[in-house]
Order: structure tokens, then C-alpha cells, then sequence
């Protein structure tokens, strides 16, 4: 029983390990290129992010991470803000 | 070294530089503009190192009236940002302090300019009163508003296009007003503007941003 107990425990922080995260972020203020390439420079500066792309019409900034890394929202909130505009909401799941 | 050719190697090396506008960008980010108008030809770069400042250069030539070149270190303020859900206004304050030189004279110079804005996807609307103060060359006030529509909407890496009228009032040059329809063009962070005055000046500004 100790054992399953071991495999279980390992598999399930192993997986947690080397998940990646999406992350979806409503962002208000987003109007034109300028505003989409600062966030997708910001972004893709930052060692944890695999990918980043904007979607004006959506007001969304969907943001993937490296496997076994992710990006808390409050440092979205402040890269999000420091490029000048402001976080509606942050979703996100695991994959 | 002379005067003049300090100013020279500055604008030759800021025109090398692939310098932009708009006042601020994203913190890292560098904005390069040139304006080619009836008041004359501008070059501005600026570097934003915090998210409501940058610092810049900025050099213009002014035309219709005195011909004064004007080179001064360029520092913008975000006042004011309101994001909304469809679009975004501000406030910004863009002022510099540096030299003016007109024929032969060089004077100290300060400027300082207002612009509120606010932009859609489909909207713009602009106003900026501007204030100079050449020495004892020149001192002048001048006014800037301008309105534009998005025909159709596209992404941001696709081409977007807006018409736009642009209207300038000159108190100290006869009173006078100054309207220029344009067109724009916006390529992801490459924009490009083209227009014709009706005091018959061909406008050309572009701006980007790295």
C-alpha cells in the first residue's frame, strides 16, 4: 500500500512539474499594433513564457508558459500595467 | 567645433537612428517619429523607462514664417490613462528646454505641449495646444485637433487604414487655420500617415516603435 502510495504521490507532483500553464488575460485599453507588440515584447522577455499572443477584438493577452513553469497573476498584473493598461481578469488551466 | 555643425551631426545622427513619436511606449521600449507638415519638419525619439515617462530628443525645422531649427532633450509625461473596454484616453505632457538657431542667432528655447487623446478601434479624436518660447526669436502658441475613423476593422498584423482631418490654428501666424485631410495607414508597430493641407503643404509623418 506504501508503495501505490509512492507511485500515486510521484506521478501526480512529476505531472505537476511539467505542466505548462495557459493563462487568459481580459485586458481593457488595447486599441492598435503599438498596444499589442509592447505586450507581446514584455512578454516574451520573460523567462517563464513559451508564448504570448494579443487579440484586439477579444481583449484578450493569452499567455503559455514553459513546461514546469508559470507566471503568478500578480506579475501579470504589473507587466500587464507597466506596458500601460489594466487587467480585467486572469484565467487559467493547467496542460 | 562650431554651433551649427553640432546641430548638423545631432539631426544626422538622430534621422540614422530610425527615430519615432507618440509619446510613450512600453517600459524598454523606444518610439521613433518624423512629421513633415506645414509647420515644418520634426524629428523626435524617445525611450520609456517608466511606465508614465520617457526621455527623448527633439529636433524641428520649422517653415511657414521663421525658419528656426530647434534641438532639445524631450521629456514625456503620462498625466492621465483611462482604460476602457473598447478604447483608451489620455493625457500626456511632452516639454523640452534646449536651443534655438535662426539665422546665425542661437537662443534657448523651451517648449511644452498637451495632448489629450482618445482611440478606438474605430475612433480617434485629438487635441494638443502647443507652447514655444524661442528666445527672443520667436514665441508662439499654436493649436491641433484631429479626428479619424476606421473604415473596417483588422488585426493588428493586418493593414489598418483610417481618414482622418486634421485642423491647425496659428494665433501668432496671422490667425490663421489650417485643415488637412490624411490618410493612415498602421502596420503592426509601423504607422504611416499622408495628407495635403489646404495652405498646400504635402504632410508625411511615420512613426514605429522597437
Amino acid at each position: 500500500m506504501q508503495k501505490y502510495l509512492l507511485t500515486i504521490i510521484a506521478t501526480f507532483g512529476l505531472t505537476a512539474a511539467v505542466s505548462a500553464d495557459t493563462i487568459r488575460a481580459t485586458v481593457n485599453g488595447m486599441v492598435c499594433g503599438f498596444c499589442a507588440t509592447g505586450i507581446e515584447k514584455t512578454f516574451r522577455a520573460q523567462p517563464e513564457v513559451k508564448t504570448v499572443d494579443v487579440d484586439l477584438e477579444k481583449r484578450l493577452v493569452t499567455i503559455q508558459t514553459k513546461q514546469g513553469r508559470t507566471i503568478d497573476d500578480a506579475k501579470i498584473r504589473k507587466l500587464l500595467g507597466n506596458a500601460g493598461y489594466s487587467v480585467v481578469a486572469v484565467a487559467r488551466e493547467k496542460q | 567645433m562650431k554651433t551649427e555643425t553640432l546641430l548638423s551631426l545631432t539631426i544626422t545622427i538622430i534621422l540614422s537612428l530610425q527615430v519615432e513619436a507618440k509619446p510613450l511606449s512600453y517600459v524598454g521600449g523606444t518610439m521613433v517619429m518624423q512629421e513633415n507638415d506645414e509647420t515644418g519638419h520634426t524629428v523626435s525619439s524617445d525611450y520609456t523607462f517608466l511606465p508614465t515617462e520617457a526621455l527623448g530628443v527633439y529636433v524641428k525645422q520649422e517653415e511657414n514664417g521663421k525658419e528656426i531649427l530647434m534641438v532639445t532633450p524631450e521629456f514625456n509625461t503620462l498625466l492621465k490613462r483611462w482604460n476602457l473596454p473598447d478604447g483608451q484616453g489620455n493625457i500626456f505632457n511632452m516639454s523640452g528646454a534646449g536651443l534655438a538657431h535662426y539665422r546665425g542667432n542661437n537662443q534657448p528655447c523651451l517648449w511644452t505641449a498637451f495632448l489629450a487623446d482618445y482611440e478606438s478601434r474605430r475612433w480617434f479624436l485629438s487635441y494638443e495646444p502647443r507652447f514655444v518660447w524661442d528666445g527672443d526669436i520667436e514665441k508662439s502658441v499654436w493649436q491641433r485637433a484631429r479626428i479619424g475613423i476606421a473604415p473596417y476593422l483588422a488585426k493588428y498584423n493586418d493593414l489598418n487604414t483610417w481618414i482622418m482631418f486634421q485642423v491647425d490654428h496659428h494665433p501668432a501666424k496671422h490667425d490663421h487655420f489650417v485643415a488637412t485631410p490624411l490618410i493612415r495607414f498602421f502596420y503592426k508597430t509601423y504607422l504611416f500617415e499622408v495628407g495635403y493641407s489646404s495652405n498646400q503643404h504635402i504632410m508625411i509623418n511615420w512613426q514605429t516603435q522597437f
